[in-house]
């Protein structure tokens, strides 16, 4: 859970993209990482464990600070999971310590099922780590709007979107950069005020 | 998920102390203490020619993998690991249900005076950690001062 630190003035949090095999999970963070606009030393390097045919095998990681706000520097470490099936053992690994999700489905109308068995696989494992989904903030971002088989907004709602409380979604072509930042700003969002919410972070160096 | 004790400046400058004294010991070039998440939490020695962030970031995830293959093998936990390179080595032991221990030292050097002095590195440490705990566990820090009402300035794409 996210860290402050008293000492040395600074916020840490954890995002963790998450969502099916090819959905553009890494593709998000590869564009943040090229894209974001930062001071000198602010953006760490994008590392990626991945196998030789660029499939993430362990995690992406991308460490970046954001603005100093009233002090506090806020650092944000951005992982991703693999997708593929049967890598869910390292999935629940990534998952360790999680503040925020992004959500990235994949819009093509085939790849529905995935969407579905992916977003499954999340609740099940936040539950094998004692959360639960509804107490973690998380956005969802329908990528691939591009293609001409993407599937119609309303759709992917119903089918990812659809349980007691609504959150925010998100249109993106992670290859072109559209909706990627969107997104990230607005899991931030979602991440602050929680705790401004709750008036106590988890807790505090 | 249970989660770190609140720490606060007196917490962080013990375990500081900890790690300075266990560098001393063993002529260790920087050890650090991570959350299981990822997080560095406390650093000292060498924090130039390293990337202390990711590396927090990379040994967690290893020593995690490691303890998901002792489940497998039957093993309660593996306690510890160690990579062995040509000019630096690394060593990573368990510290409690959230935290770890990584040194990286010099190879030459030899892992077994780190093993030696990690022990009692890592038992001060789990004490503090436990007097952190013990102090106020549901003590926390007023964010009202962040100011949150405008997330476009969090992230900004680059102009074209």
């Amino acid at each position: 859970m996210a860290i402050i630190n008293q000492a040395t003035k600074e916020l840490q949090v954890k995002i963790v993209y998450y969502g099916p095999a090819m959905g553009g999970k890494t593709t998000n963070l590869v564009q943040v990482h090229d894209h974001v606009q930062t001071t000198a030393g602010n953006k760490g390097k994008l590392v990626s464990l991945a196998t030789s045919s660029d499939r993430t095998l362990f995690f992406d990681f991308l460490p970046i600070e954001a603005m100093t706000i009233k002090g506090f520097k806020t650092k944000f470490q951005l992982y991703t999971v693999p997708g593929q099936v049967i890598y869910n053992t390292t999935r629940q690994l990534v998952l360790r310590g999680v503040d925020g999700i992004v959500f990235v489905a994949d819009s093509q109308y085939e790849k529905m099922p995935e969407n579905v068995e992916s977003f499954q696989n999340l609740v099940e494992n936040l539950n094998s780590l004692k959360f639960n989904l509804a107490d973690i903030p998380y956005v969802l971002q329908y990528n691939k709007r591009d293609l001409p088989n993407a599937a119609p907004t309303e759709y992917l709602d119903y089918l990812l979107n659809n349980r007691d409380v609504q959150v925010p979604s998100f249109t993106a072509s992670a290859h072109k950069c559209e909706g990627v930042f969107e997104t990230l700003n607005m899991i931030t969002r979602m991440l602050l005020q929680k705790y401004l919410n709750q008036g106590t972070p988890p807790h505090i160096n | 998920m249970a989660t770190l004790p609140q720490l606060i400046e007196e917490d962080i400058q013990q375990l500081d102390e900890t790690l300075r004294n266990f560098n001393a010991q063993t002529d260790a070039t920087t050890s650090l203490i991570i959350d299981k998440g990822g997080f560095l939490i406390a650093h000292a020695g060498d924090d130039q020619q390293f990337d202390l962030t990711t590396i927090g970031a990379l040994a967690s995830g290893a020593f995690m993998a490691n303890q998901t293959i002792a489940g497998l093998v039957n093993e309660k936990n593996f306690n510890s690991i160690y990579q062995q390179g040509e000019k630096f080595s690394m060593f990573v032991i368990n510290v409690d249900e959230h935290c770890l221990l990584a040194v990286i030292f010099q190879s030459q050097s030899g892992v077994g005076v780190v093993k030696f002095y990690a022990d009692s590195a890592v038992k001060r440490i789990a004490e503090q950690l436990v007097r952190a705990q013990a102090r106020d566990p549901q003590a926390g820090l007023d964010l009202s001062a962040l100011n949150a009402t405008n997330p476009q300035d969090f992230f900004r794409k680059k102009d074209a």
